[in-house]
């Protein structure tokens, strides 16, 4: 021992178990922000990847003249630029190849960069006006390959060659339209367009800026120096969000509930690493004061208490780093599981500096800050206390326990808890924090609710109709397509329109008929009644429509021909995912009714499906989709549309299950936070005051009111946290929600209650295990031991 | 009346080499208002002996019966009961509960037993003591003779047949220590309370009525006054 800070060294491994749960404390803060910030960061990246595929990673584009498009690329905040144009985008004009609606996109090679989904898969961008990439629909359908010519006929009758240079992947619109795709070069789509259209060609100028520049003042300087019109100028909305960007109101709003969530995560990062520093110092002021007695001045214990700290940080800061990046892992993991295909650009193991840097720097800087007024506290403990035995191993009390109202042992706890108001409103607060942050982002699960529609179950990947509803898709189709080992489910609908006597009055309904399979997955929209007389075929479902006369148990009459049929209503749904026709007199929606495809048959006299739906196993390729193609065309001829909704469906299912795992995530990780977080601090408090309760047990208290006593402060910190978490917690809700849903939405706020039990039933649990540990030590604590030690 | 009597305890700390014989085969008793000191040298087995006593710590081997009860033969619950209805302590370091006042510290056994305390008596308790005007003060707020005086008073309040003593002096200047003596002697006098003292100073020895000598953890009685 060369100076004295080196007794920190000796002194931290003779105390390695006492400040064991300091440590704890400063790991689980560490964790807490680092995991936050890191999983915010991780998401951030999911959603921009996401968006970047599905709307490009452009930031502006401009309608601009050539002079025009000059001047913006001379900018020196421009990192890309592309020109773009497109033909046939409704699929109404009449541009075909081989009698199929085709879009023709015309582009520069650089805008494929700015695009990911519209990547050359095969080849090569053309070169000149008559080559062209075509999507693999091209291919799958025509059979045709790279270097082979495809026509085009346009609207005008003319006809066009061009030679295939490469292959592009379909795109959602094109998948979904069963339409074809192709790209041309920007001669050879000017070319196209002034032939076709003789108009003025308008084709959009795609910018990329550099990021860390500010895109709004620059779009705006660009607008007003070139003296374009809001019609002229159109804006990445996501991609410019991701990157705080945005200038939109709502998005600013956005950012401003991200600034409140993130300084919260830290506050409560700093209330947790305070609250046990202090409770540690306080408990040493004897060992503090015996340090003066020994000469030590105040800078120098404060000195002490910084160093102790620091070496607390060397081991916990990155172990709760640590923590926090493998959960970062685990989610990713998770993304990537859930959804392989869009979040492969994700790295498993990849670290998010940002959460990094904000738990080290919360950790240390906290550590310094919470050291400080402890520091001083020991500093000023008189050396004539320490020696005198008054100083204590805990703080002194300023004011006596009232035990006139409960039980001894009660207001001792209380007391322990109230004794020190600076304690107590540190132990507490950190609790009332774990319930603000609760609840505050837990209105982002709201958010994500109203933002984003999760796929239903009965979501199909691949969507077979007849162009006018009517039934003459064979039911045997779906028995063969169910032979195919890749496809989950088929299952189609019949849809009719049947005359109800309702009220006196005649009503034109549509009638769909379901299959035991879309019977249960109708079952979590079943609001009145129930579903088993309906698969029976002895009633109908009725969808809910305000001022329908049609309830669950009525009966109505069915007019099917020349016949009258009475048919029993077994339930009402809340809602389906399919419209119903238009009615021929009014033009509104008629109702819908449901029934099985026995009664179906029976009420319209039809047999067969309007609608076929396909749910396919995932990783499914393409040609086995063609497969299912062919099998319909073989089955059902002419007249049946084709539309492939897996691109779609996945791109709703990937911004679903990201914001979905992300933000629950957040609301997990809070939650055994505040759960770790009381434990160790009530375990800290009791383990303080171990050589007190030995002293009470030796006077004569039993174990089970100690127990009580340990009980008593725990509550009184948990009653006092949750008061005073709600009391705060709630106000921030309410406005969170409002800025976030109501803004939007238009939804009115109303009170959390699932969260606050949820959360309240942790902070129950954490109270009972908060109590079990610290039982289980009173129980095997030697009493002579605890007492004789000096 | 035999109040206190040990037969046969003997109290072992640690196997093989470390094994260090406590407490030999020790047997003595006590009767109603006898004031019994206990001395010996550091580590020689005085405070082992009292913790066994008061029940605190368990023995190895041997008995020992406290109004007639035996103490080892009760459950643990049972036995804490026991100890804050019959034996009243006294520690060195006073041990007095931060949070509570005077008052309240005298009359804690008796709080622990949710029973209302008897007014006169602790009046009387604080008037023997000497603490009437000190009675809402805090711990933190006394000297350290006045604190040992409070811990008398909480040994006291519950009228134990027994009062346990652990250097009660070790921390007090002379004046203090000779309160202190002057009040054991009282409870054992006046109210007929069998005292069991542990002290270093052979001069605190005067008062009490027999002696006893702990050595490597052998009882052998020196006599008395």
């Amino acid at each position: 021992m060369e100076h004295y800070l080196d007794l920190v060294r000796i002194s931290a491994k003779r105390h390695k178990k006492e400040s064991r749960m300091t440590r704890l404390c400063i790991v689980l803060a560490v964790f807490l922000v680092a995991v936050i910030f890191g999983m915010a960061d991780m998401e951030m990246r999911a959603q921009f990847i996401q968006a970047v595929k599905s709307d490009g990673s452009w930031h502006a584009g401009f309608l601009v003249n050539e002079e025009q498009r000059a001047l913006i690329q001379a900018r020196p905040e421009v990192e890309q630029a592309a020109r773009y144009g497109a033909l046939n985008y409704n699929l109404k004009d009449g541009y075909q190849i081989e009698g199929k609606e085709t879009v023709i996109c015309g582009l520069d090679g650089e805008l494929l960069e700015m695009f990911p989904d519209m990547e050359i898969i095969e080849g090569e961008f053309p070169e000149t006006a008559e080559g062209a990439v075509v999507n693999e629909s091209v291919r799958g359908n025509l059979g045709v390959q790279i270097g082979d010519e495809i026509t085009l006929t346009t609207p005008e009758g003319s006809v066009k060659e061009y030679q295939i240079t490469g292959i592009t992947k379909n795109t959602a619109l094109t998948a979904e339209h069963d339409a074809f795709g192709m790209f041309v070069s920007m001669d050879g789509f000017q070319t196209l367009h002034a032939k076709e259209t003789g108009a003025a060609m308008e084709e959009v100028y795609f910018v990329m800026f550099d990021r860390f520049c500010n895109i709004q003042k620059t779009v705006a300087d660009i607008s007003t120096q070139l003296g374009l019109n809001q019609k002229q100028v159109r804006q990445n909305a996501k991609v410019l969000a991701l990157l705080f960007q945005s200038r939109d109101p709502y998005l600013v709003q956005f950012y401003f509930v991200a600034a409140v969530l993130a300084a919260l995560v830290v506050f409560a990062g700093i209330f947790m690493i305070t609250a046990s520093m202090n409770s540690n110092v306080a408990r040493r002021t004897e060992f503090f004061g015996m340090l003066r007695c020994l000469g030590a001045d105040r800078k120098q214990i404060i000195r002490f208490v910084r160093r102790e700290a620091l070496g607390w940080c060397k081991t916990a800061i990155p172990t709760g780093i640590l923590a926090g990046m493998i959960v970062v892992w685990i989610l990713c993991g998770m993304l990537r599981f859930l959804s392989p295909g869009l979040f492969e650009g994700m790295p498993v193991f990849g670290v998010s500096f940002l959460g990094l840097a904000a738990g080290t720097v919360v950790g240390f800087i906290t550590v310094l800050l919470a050291a400080r007024a402890p520091a001083k506290r020991a500093s000023r403990v008189s050396p004539l206390a320490a020696v005198s035995g008054n100083a204590g191993t805990i703080q002194a009390a300023k004011r006596a326990a009232d035990t006139r109202f409960l039980k001894v042992e009660l207001a001792l706890g209380i007391h322990h808890a109230s004794g020190s108001k600076k304690n107590f409103f540190l132990v507490a607060g950190s609790f009332a924090f774990s319930i603000v942050l609760f609840l505050a982002f837990s209105t982002a699960i709201d958010f994500m609710h109203h933002a984003i529609n999760p796929l239903r179950p009965s979501a199909p990947d691949i969507y077979i109709y007849s162009g006018d509803y009517s039934n003459v898709i064979p039911e045997r189709l779906v028995r063969e397509l169910e032979t195919y080992s890749w496809v989950k489910h088929a299952y189609g609908r019949g849809c009719a329109e049947i005359t109800l006597q309702e009220g006196g009055n005649e009503t034109a309904y549509t009638v769909l008929s379901y299959d035991e399979q879309q019977f249960r997955w109708a079952e979590d929209s079943l609001v009145e009644g129930n579903l088993k007389e309906v698969i029976e075929g002895k009633g109908v479902l009725t969808v809910f429509r305000e001022g329908s006369t049609l309830k669950s148990g009525s009966k109505v009459t069915a007019l099917t021909g020349e016949e009258k049929r009475e048919i029993y209503v077994a339930g009402v749904m809340g809602d389906v995912p399919y419209d119903s026709g238009l009615d021929s007199n009014t033009g509104n929606r008629q109702g819908l009714i449901i029934c099985s495809e026995e009664l179906f048959r029976k009420l319209t006299g039809e047999h067969g499906y309007a609608v076929l739906d396909v749910q396919l196993h995932s990783g499914i390729s393409d040609g086995k989709v063609q497969k299912i193609r062919k099998t319909m065309e073989e089955s059902c001829g002419e007249g049946i549309s084709f539309s492939d909704k897996r691109i779609g469906n996945q791109e709703a299912k990937g911004a679903s299950y990201s914001l979905a795992v992300f933000l629950y995530g957040f609301l997990a990780v809070i939650a055994l936070i505040a759960f770790f977080n009381i434990i160790n601090c009530i375990g800290m408090s009791v383990s303080g005051r171990m050589r007190e309760y030995g002293a009470m047990r030796a006077i004569g208290m039993s174990v089970r009111q100690l127990i009580r006593m340990v009980s008593g402060e725990t509550m009184a910190y948990i009653i006092f946290g949750t008061i005073a978490g709600c009391a705060a917690g709630l106000p921030v809700n309410r406005l969170f929600f409002q800025m976030l849903v109501t803004s939007r939405w238009g939804d009115a706020w109303e009170m959390p209650v699932w969260e606050l039990l949820l959360i309240l039933s942790v902070m129950i649990c954490s109270v009972v295990f908060a109590v079990m540990g610290p039982a289980g030590q009173i129980k095997r604590m030697s009493v002579a031991d605890t007492i004789s030690i000096r | 009346m035999e109040i206190l009597k040990v037969e046969n305890l003997s109290k072992i700390y640690g196997a093989g080499e470390a094994r260090v014989d406590a407490l030999k085969h020790v047997s003595f008793s006590m009767e109603r208002g006898e004031f019994g000191a206990v001395v010996g040298a550091s580590g020689s087995g005085k405070s082992t002996l009292l913790n066994c006593i008061g029940g605190l710590d368990s023995a190895n081997e041997g008995k020992i019966f406290i109004n007639g009860r035996d103490l080892f033969a009760m459950e643990e619950t049972e036995r804490t009961v026991f100890r804050r209805q019959n034996i009243g302590f006294i520690f060195q370091s006073f041990h007095l509960i931060s949070e509570l006042n005077v008052e309240q510290n005298i009359i804690f056994p008796l709080l622990l037993d949710y029973k209302r305390p008897d007014k006169r008596q602790v009046e009387e308790i604080l008037e023997v003591l000497g603490l009437e005007n000190r009675r809402k003060h805090l711990p933190g707020q006394l000297s350290g003779g006045q604190q040992q005086r409070v811990a008398i008073g909480r040994a006291l309040i519950t009228r134990p047949a027994l009062v346990l003593a652990d250097e009660p002096t070790g921390n007090l200047d002379s004046q203090s220590s000779q309160d202190v003596m002057d009040l054991l002697c009282k409870a054992s006098r006046y109210y007929q309370q069998t005292v069991l003292m542990i002290t270093h100073n052979m001069n605190l020895t005067a008062q009490a009525d027999r002696v006893f000598q702990v050595a490597d953890g052998v009882l052998g009685e020196l006599g008395g006054e």
